[in-house]
């Protein structure tokens, strides 16, 4: 029997099992569930954002209103004056968005786990409270989303265990199995023909699935070539169980020694290893509680705050040098309010130094997830699936720094402005919202 | 049925894979217990470290008006719960540190699941992961072919003429594989009860017990299914793919949609939506910071009248202390009623899943095995809950500090010396009473108990009906 009559025979094989049918309808229908799900939170997202770009539509218009009208802040605010850049600049109602992209209806990932949006101005750090999750409930967290990744990653390897568990070792228990090598070019081949056959047939649902998710979010704008590397990495992650579960069947004669088998590297490859890899870090780096960013935000920035005029503002002329020639720097008069106003560049410094360590912490962490990925794969793909999600840890860690860049270019406005002795109008403050507002 | 019992229990002694496969499971059972336990440590250790370097702070502040004091803030940390080491729950994904401030109420941030990229989808490898996901596999394992094999041997027939009843034989199969699930799960309470010998109180023995009996319910539900697919199929292949089947179902597929769906019944507001609702709420209350506002000229006339005097300036008290605290009771409204419309929604979403387990016994084993280990989401709540109360404690005391304390109407700068700052207590949480915990899920254990005489019944007409021949 050629290989080819074999991969086509047992594709009736399957048409005539309908266990092993629903197994796949049920497969697909969990994927399908999952890329809404994914695609639900990216729309869901986008929404947020729109709305909240119309409220800081609003509020900027309030103040441009307050330009047009030749007023310099809200009434019940007497000591607002928007024509000074320290209040121009507060009022700018800054936004940074981590903008979820489309392919997030593979992967929700780390999304669920951080906040999407926030208002920056020069007191702010990316490690604020507002920086917090969309409100959602803890157990539905820590259950997780049923998401495409989770179907691809996790309920992958148990439909094609299920489709696959009795090849062979069926034959050999009912005592057919020489029969059929008789009329087999080699067992090998008759093998590996019908475990090919599922092989392919959970690839092309896989594709289709991703093919599918692709048209809920509109992924083939991209031009990245994302969708060809879940396709690829799909693949690949389908060969690694594909060749575990076919060693077992060349090997195994018996059914429940062959199934006891592949369901024991299941479990050890998706719930054993990965655990004690989380419980490993968890036990070498504990949960960081933030007390070096607590003093920082409180002791440490008084501390600031008690140093002595001269000293405070050699340390704001080592950081700007060149306001230091200043006429305001120079005007006894003047230099004290403008030291004030410009005192968050030294308080954003400091909070800059205590962010470092946890930044260092987190990326050590990562570091040892990393070195586990040789025997931890499943791990590995749901980092790669949340990468090409945008949704892994990386992707808010860089929408953090976003978010450190818009502070410090909204606190370098304020210093060089202020000791520039800068008047703040209509177009200035428009330059202000350009120049701050580059993502929206 | 004892007769038959041992003998199983001789049969499974006999099988050496089984013999070798326990012991390797025994092996990462008590890995995964003194992983958890030194875990727990660990983290107990880091809470205690951040616990005494913050309230040492507050301590050695020496003099500070109180309402800086009040900005000033303290934190609390989320303390470590001993049975976190069996099952940790929502604890890493809720967050660790809590700001606690003057003028609002803070959200818990910093949770473990943010500081790192991913790494196990299913949690740290606790008991609970163990015991809830892999050994009812064992267990299908064991009895998926007890009486279709005897069927096949043609044993049974022999059994049956030697006087043994359908309905004990198919419960004699039942016990005896449900015992070894048993027998692991009391490995796990005791090598828990070694390593935590000095620690264990009767809350903790209480709760431990109730655990223990949700899993053996659990066991036997499962145990007992997966003899009556043996009973009812002749094919053993067959009472295999289906417990699997079901195996996917119940701990995989239903948990997930469900916990997905229910948030969608009962959705929760966006936290910009939230933040807005409670802004406005707040904006019809007298600013804390702004004397002008009509509540405040209200609360002026109310305190000047009090104290017979026509002026803020005549009074013998600062009034801006009782000014802030005023807006401190009237936020504290706005707060309940936002925070707690969150508490009620998931509420009502935990009620909707928890009926799931009409559906799914591994909904009701998941409920009851996070929510006696003390770290669901209704601990949780709890303790942001006594969080929020010592917050309110606390500012009201800053706040009746500045306002008589000794200090006159718009002295800001009046101090108030470190014996006061050391008065106040720390804050110390509380577990919540069992009773309240077993009330909230009697419905978990009772469809537990449900399933369970379900599965009987299932064993009995299966008994009635098997085929000897």
């Amino acid at each position: 029997m050629k290989a080819l009559k074999i991969f086509l025979f047992e594709g009736k094989h399957f048409a005539r099992n309908p266990f092993k049918i629903v197994a796949l309808l049920l497969f697909i229908i969990a994927g399908i569930y999952g890329l809404h799900n994914g695609a639900n939170l990216y729309k869901n997202q986008l929404v947020e954002i729109q709305k909240i770009n119309q409220n800081i539509e609003k509020e900027r218009q309030n103040i441009i209103n307050y330009y047009d009208e030749g007023k310099t802040g809200p009434q019940a605010r007497p000591w607002v004056n928007v024509t000074e850049p320290f209040w121009a600049i507060w009022y700018s109602s800054t936004y940074n968005f981590k903008k979820p992209s489309p392919t997030m209806v593979y992967s929700i990932g780390q999304a669920e786990q951080y906040g999407f949006y926030k208002k920056v101005t020069f007191s702010s750090s990316p490690y604020d409270a507002d920086m917090a999750e969309e409100i959602a409930n803890p157990e539905r967290i820590q259950n997780g989303t049923l998401d495409f990744s989770f179907v691809a990653l996790f309920l992958l390897p148990l439909v094609l265990l299920i489709l696959i568990y009795n090849i062979k070792s069926y034959e050999s228990e009912q005592g057919f199995l020489p029969l059929i090598l008789v009329q087999s070019a080699s067992k090998n081949t008759w093998v590996f023909s019908r475990v090919l056959f599922y092989f392919l047939l959970i690839f092309l649902s896989i594709i289709l699935l991703l093919v599918y998710g692709a048209t809920l979010t509109n992924v083939f704008t991209l031009t990245s070539g994302i969708l060809g590397d879940l396709i690829l990495i799909s693949f690949f992650y389908l060969m690694f169980w594909g060749v575990l579960y076919a060693m077992i069947l060349f090997r195994g004669k018996s059914i429940l020694g062959n199934t006891l088998q592949m369901v024991g590297l299941y479990l050890l490859f998706t719930f054993i290893i990965p655990a004690a890899v989380h419980q490993w870090i968890s036990i070498e780096k504990p949960t960081n509680l933030m007390t070096d960013f607590i003093d920082a935000t409180r002791d440490k920035k008084q501390e600031l705050y008690d140093l002595p005029n001269e000293v405070a503002e050699a340390k704001l002329f080592e950081m700007y040098p060149q306001i230091k020639n200043t006429e305001i720097a120079k005007d006894s008069t003047k230099n004290l309010g403008a030291l004030n106003d410009s005192f968050y560049a030294l308080t954003n410094q400091l909070m800059k130094e205590s962010i470092a360590p946890i930044q260092q912490e987190s990326l050590e962490k990562n570091q040892m997830v990393q070195s586990t990925y040789w025997f931890n794969p499943v791990t590995y793909f749901q980092n790669h699936f949340n990468k090409q999600s945008g949704t892994h840890y990386q992707d808010y860690q860089q929408y953090r720094n976003q978010i450190q860049t818009s502070i410090d270019q909204q606190i370098r406005a304020l210093v060089l402005d202020t000791y520039g002795g800068v008047k703040v109008d209509k177009p200035k403050y428009l330059d202000y919202l350009k120049k701050f507002n580059n993502d929206q | 049925m004892w007769t038959i019992i041992k003998n199983e229990g001789n049969f499974l002694r006999r099988n050496k894979i089984l013999l070798l496969l326990s012991l390797g499971f025994v092996l990462i059972l008590i890995t995964s217990l003194l992983m958890g336990n030194k875990q727990v440590q660990q983290q107990s250790l880091s809470y205690e470290t951040a616990k005494e370097h913050i309230r040492g702070q507050w301590e050695s502040i020496k003099e500070m008006n109180p309402h800086s004091a009040a900005h000033y803030g303290t934190y609390v940390f989320k303390p470590s719960n001993l049975l976190s080491s069996l099952d940790e729950g929502v604890n890493s994904v809720t967050g660790n540190v809590l700001r606690v401030e003057g003028h609002v109420q803070n959200e818990i941030v910093h949770s473990e699941a943010s500081q790192m990229e991913v790494v196990s989808k299913f949690g740290k490898l606790k008991s609970a992961l163990l015991l809830q996901y892999i050994v009812p596999l064992l267990l299908i394992f064991l009895a998926f072919h007890t009486v279709s094999s005897e069927k096949q041997s043609g044993r049974l027939k022999l059994l049956i003429l030697q006087g043994a009843k359908p309905f004990s034989l198919v419960i004699a199969k039942t016990m005896a594989v449900w015992l070894y699930g048993i027998a692991l799960l009391v490995l796990v309470i005791i090598v828990y009860a070694i390593l935590n010998l000095e620690s264990i109180t009767g809350e903790i023995v209480t709760r431990t017990f109730l655990f223990f009996l949700s899993y053996a319910t659990y066991y036997f539900i499962l145990t007992g299914l997966a003899v009556f697919f043996s009973v009812r199929w002749q094919n053993a292949t067959v009472a295999l793919t289906s417990m699997l089947g079901i195996w996917i179902l119940w701990t995989i597929f239903i948990p997930n949609i469900m916990m997905s769906s229910v948030e969608k019944w009962h959705p929760l507001p966006s936290r910009a939506e939230f933040k807005a609702a409670m802004t406005e709420d707040r904006s019809k209350g007298i600013d804390g910071h702004n004397p002008s506002d009509e509540r405040g000229k209200e609360l002026k006339e109310k305190v000047l009248k009090k104290y017979k005097v026509d002026s803020i300036s005549q009074l013998p008290i600062n009034f801006d202390g009782i000014r802030m605290q005023a807006d401190e009771d009237y936020g504290n409204i706005v707060w309940d009623k936002h925070f707690g419309n969150l508490r009620d929604v998931q509420a009502q979403q935990k009620a909707s899943f928890q009926l799931g387990g009409i559906l799914n016994p591994f909904i009701s084993l998941q409920n009851t095995s996070k929510g006696f280990a003390g770290n669901d989401n209704l601990h949780h709540q709890e303790f942001l809950l006594q969080v929020e109360k010592y917050r309110r404690v606390l500012i009201k005391q800053l706040n009746d500090e500045h306002a008589y304390g000794g200090s006159k109407s718009g002295d800001w700068g009046w101090k108030a010396d470190n014996t006061f700052f050391k008065s106040i207590a720390d804050f110390k949480y509380q577990p919540i009473a069992l009773k309240t915990v077993f009330s909230g899920y009697l419905i978990d254990v009772m469809l537990l108990l449900l399933w369970a005489l379900f599965i009987l019944f299932l064993l009995y007409r299966g008994a009635k009906k098997i085929q000897v021949v």
